[in-house]
């Protein structure tokens, strides 16, 4: 019962992790970004790349939200800056890039399926449960990427322009906040996120060049659901998280694989706004 | 016999005789082709084509459902999947043979139908985003896939179904019968996609709030377009699976549905043969270069979508086409006359309340917007509703005409309480609202967008252009006073803001509504527009004796027009007289030039 709980606290955990990245995404500029998933992989890889060169893990998970970042920065100024009146398109060519970026990371590792040794490795006894020390680190990362993020909005003049620019563009752009830069260095931190997610996840998964693929549309329901703010993203990610899990766990894996999206396309359907102002 | 007026632009019927003309060559020479082809192209190629024709009718479903309704749709891919799994489970289970055949086509027609209207009722809803409806597209071929995977044996899980019987038919006429069902499927798109009802799709996309507010159900077209293109692609994955003998989780996959949106965005969407020549050329390119260049295959193919979304958002087709129109002349637009339909009588001169109002609430949390509204409105009168910004004139006007909107209170439009009906059942009651920002179909001509509105009586046909429109007398004394009548065949967005203005109003018009909600009408034009406005309105208060609500801000517009006036302060009326008793009341005085007092006399 004790290893359910802590497997929910800890999925949830790394659900909001990759979740995080494509909220302010969408929160800031209302389109939803497809090729997350692919910057998850490059994460991911930059984690490969990282532990074959010998860095330590502290230089690691820079060097995957730095790699992440200047993707998404790129991203940004060569294709998502000219859709952001038409979201639809944005989706379909970030789709588009995440191809791309899949056939690349295809093309210079090869697809078949490698590991990274987790940083830290065996058991921490809890209350008599053996429990992966690594997954419950993810909770400790998950509490600080929330923590940055809220000091990030609330403590400085980005998060300040960034604010603004969420409750009305038009506004800020009158009161002279550079709203095509807040939306370059929001996209750029958003895909470091999800580079740094790769990173987080990949001692747990296999890495692969699809491997962001499936956790992509559980991010996309989250985020949906949670209606844009960090605090309802890390309520549903452990309400549908935690669902996930129980039902994985004593119903059927492969229908808790598909939990989080039924239960968020019914929550929409019956409550557009989500979890929001719940 | 009415009246009959014409305006057309050029003659247009010599030019429309002749591209009926050109359909029946071209007719024959598609038919031509497709029958002569297998005996020139080598056995590979032939396989390929037969397999692509089918993809290119799932493509074309994706176009209508994306192209022409505006519905980003991942899920197609579901429905092709459904066909295919249909005869493989059937065929399997049951052997081959013709009442399998039917049994399997029956339940791939049913099961694709229903598992559309469910994705269709979660999809579509008043108040639903398109970017929600993508997203639970996105959902269907995923759970389909999933329980594919989980259904052991029966759906043969992760490697599919192979080696059941199935039709025995030479190559040749698999490719005739393949071929000849996309260019029928082709042709039947086409067909609906040019009449009266494939504008109004189109109108869907264009405008979905203002189609509501023409008394459309928006929700229940999208649904019905689903449902029908849902079966259409399960058709096409039931051909599929019959000529290749396979079924793979694969052809259900949410990858297969993004690559059906591929191949309409590059070949050029809302043109059904874009869908056509992206399906084609992608199938049979991928099935040569898959082999031999895998990676790099997948990867130009990333490029090119990106490149076509940035560069040429209507595709190759759109291009192609872009460059063409400079060359050739444009098309003359078809002829539309407008006759005036005959209105029912209004009966005799009388003061039937239009519109009653009881203790009208709206809160957000513990902030009140408006607060115990209560007034009532006869037929010929023309209500103005004045007041300061934020005093909930807007609010007050959504209040009316969406029964969801107000938190407290009861709306009555022509004698209907309007419960919490949404705005196409209450504009049904006779109410038409213009908004505030001119809200026409940017993409549809002028005649298109008052054949819209003109939807709830006259059912558009699915297979023909009407040449005739009807419209309301007001509506046509609209149309010709603002010089619309010599632009009927004009896209809207190229009209003036005035011009979008007085077509919004037509198209209200056109709905024959007993009360007429305007929001700020006049904003933004110039003196002539707005003394011609002025005209119009005080005309349809006499004259058609429609109850105006009329939000404005110019006190002397108003004056000059109004025969009852309100004034709304801090959510609350403050004030509800004739224009003599407001103009010289000295509340309103101190509510526009905000002197304290204002304040205190707003509250009751």
């Amino acid at each position: 019962m004790l290893t359910v709980a802590l497997d929910i606290v800890t999925t949830a955990a790394l659900l909001f992790i990759i979740s995080s990245g494509l909220l302010i995404v969408f929160g800031v500029m209302k389109i939803i970004n497809f090729a997350h998933a692919a910057f998850v992989t490059v994460g991911a890889y930059a984690t490969l790349v990282g532990a074959r060169l010998g860095l330590p893990w502290i230089l690691v998970l820079p060097l995957a939200f730095v790699t992440g970042a200047i993707c998404g920065a790129l991203t940004e100024a060569i294709i998502v800056r000219w859709l952001y009146r038409r979201p639809l398109d944005a989706i379909l060519a970030t789709w588009g890039l995440g191809i791309v970026i899949g056939q690349i990371v295809t093309l210079i590792f090869g697809r078949e399926v490698q590991f990274v040794q987790a940083p830290i490795t065996g058991t921490v006894d809890l209350l008599g449960v053996d429990y992966s020390a690594y997954r419950i680190v993810m909770i400790g990362a998950a509490v600080i990427v929330a923590l940055v993020f809220t000091t990030l909005l609330n403590g400085t003049r980005l998060g300040l322009s960034t604010r603004a620019v969420i409750m009305n563009e038009m506004l800020a752009q009158g009161l002279g906040v550079d709203s095509s830069r807040v939306r370059l260095i929001t996209f750029a931190i958003g895909s470091g996120l999800a580079a740094l997610s790769g990173a987080l996840i990949t001692p747990l998964s296999s890495v692969d060049p699809n491997m962001g693929l499936p956790w992509l549309i559980s991010a996309f329901m989250l985020v949906m659901v949670s209606g844009g703010s960090l605090m309802t993203l890390a309520v549903s990610s452990l309400m549908l998280g935690g669902l996930q899990v129980i039902v994985s766990t004593f119903v059927n894996p492969i229908l808790g694989g598909l939990t989080i999206a039924i239960c968020a396309a019914i929550v929409l359907r019956i409550r557009p706004e989500g979890f929001a102002r719940a | 016999m009415p009246e009959v007026r014409q305006f057309s632009q050029l003659a247009p019927a010599p030019l429309g005789l002749s591209a009926k003309w050109w359909m029946v060559p071209l007719a024959v020479v598609i038919v031509g082709s497709i029958a002569l082809a297998p005996l020139v192209l080598d056995t590979y190629m032939v396989n390929i084509l037969i397999r692509a024709f089918f993809v290119a009718i799932a493509a074309i479903t994706v176009d209508i459902v994306w192209g022409y309704c505006g519905t980003l749709t991942f899920g197609q891919s579901a429905f092709f999947g459904i066909g295919v799994y249909a005869l493989a489970i059937i065929f399997t289970e049951y052997g081959f043979g013709s009442w399998q055949a039917l049994f399997a086509m029956g339940t791939s027609v049913v099961v694709a139908a229903g598992v559309g209207a469910l994705t269709g009722w979660l999809s579509f809803y008043p108040g639903s985003t398109p970017l929600y409806a993508s997203i639970v597209s996105l959902v269907v071929p995923i759970v389909l896939v999933q329980i594919l995977y989980s259904g052991g044996t029966f759906t043969g899980s992760s490697s599919g179904l192979v080696g059941f019987e199935t039709f025995d038919l030479e190559l040749e006429s698999w490719f005739r019968l393949a071929g000849l069902s996309l260019a029928a499927v082709a042709v039947v798109a086409l067909i609906i996609m040019r009449s009266d009802t494939g504008r109004l799709l189109k109108a869907l996309r264009d405008n979905d709030e203002r189609c509501s507010y023409l008394g459309i159900n928006t929700s229940r077209y999208r649904i019905i377009v689903l449902v029908l293109t849902a079966i259409i692609a399960s058709l096409a994955g039931f051909g599929y699976a019959a000529f290749g003998a396979v079924a793979a989780p694969e052809n259900a996959g949410f990858t297969f549905g993004t690559r059906l949106i591929i191949m309409v965005a590059l070949g050029g969407r809302g043109t059904i043969i874009g869908a056509i020549v992206g399906a084609l050329s992608i199938e049979v390119a991928s099935a040569y270069l898959s082999g031999s260049l895998p990676y790099v295959w997948e990867l130009i193919i990333g490029i090119a979508l990106i490149a076509v979304i940035l560069a040429f958002p209507d595709g190759l087709l759109g291009a192609v086409g872009r460059l063409g129109r400079g060359i050739l002349p444009s098309k003359a637009s078809a002829t539309t006359q407008l006759r005036p339909v005959a209105t029912a009588d209004t009966g005799p001169a009388g003061s039937e309340v239009a519109m009653k109002v009881t203790g009208l609430g709206k809160h957000f949390g513990s902030l009140s917007v408006l607060d115990g509204v209560t007034f009532e409105a006869k037929r010929s009168e023309l209500l103005s509703l004045v007041g300061p910004n934020g005093a909930g004139k807007t609010t007050l006007i959504r209040c009316l005409s969406d029964g969801r909107e107000r938190s407290t209170g009861f709306v009555a439009i022509a004698g209907h309480a309007i419960d919490r009906l949404p705005p196409d059942r209450v504009v049904q009651f006779g109410l038409g609202r213009k908004f505030q920002a001119a809200s026409v179909f940017e993409t549809l001509t002028v005649a298109e967008c008052l054949r819209v509105a003109r939807t709830h009586r006259a059912r558009p046909s699915p297979v023909s252009t009407s040449t005739v429109l009807e419209l309301p007398a007001a509506a046509i004394a609209v149309v010709e006073r603002s010089g619309l009548s010599d632009r009927l065949g004009e896209e809207a967005r190229n009209l003036s803001h005035g011009l979008k203005q007085a077509l919004e109003l037509a198209m209200v018009l056109a709905l024959e509504p007993e009360v007429l909600l305007l929001d700020e009408p006049t904003a933004g034009l110039t003196r002539a527009e707005r003394q011609a406005f002025a005209d119009i309105l005080t005309s349809l208060a006499s004259r058609d004796r429609l109850c105006i609500l009329l939000v404005e801000h110019d006190l002397d517009f108003v004056r000059e027009i109004s025969s009852r006036i309100i004034v709304l302060h801090q959510g609350k009326i403050a004030l509800d007289g004739s224009v003599q008793e407001v103009v010289d009341s000295s509340l309103v005085r101190e509510i526009y030039t905000g002197q304290q007092a204002a304040a205190c006399g707003a509250e009751p």
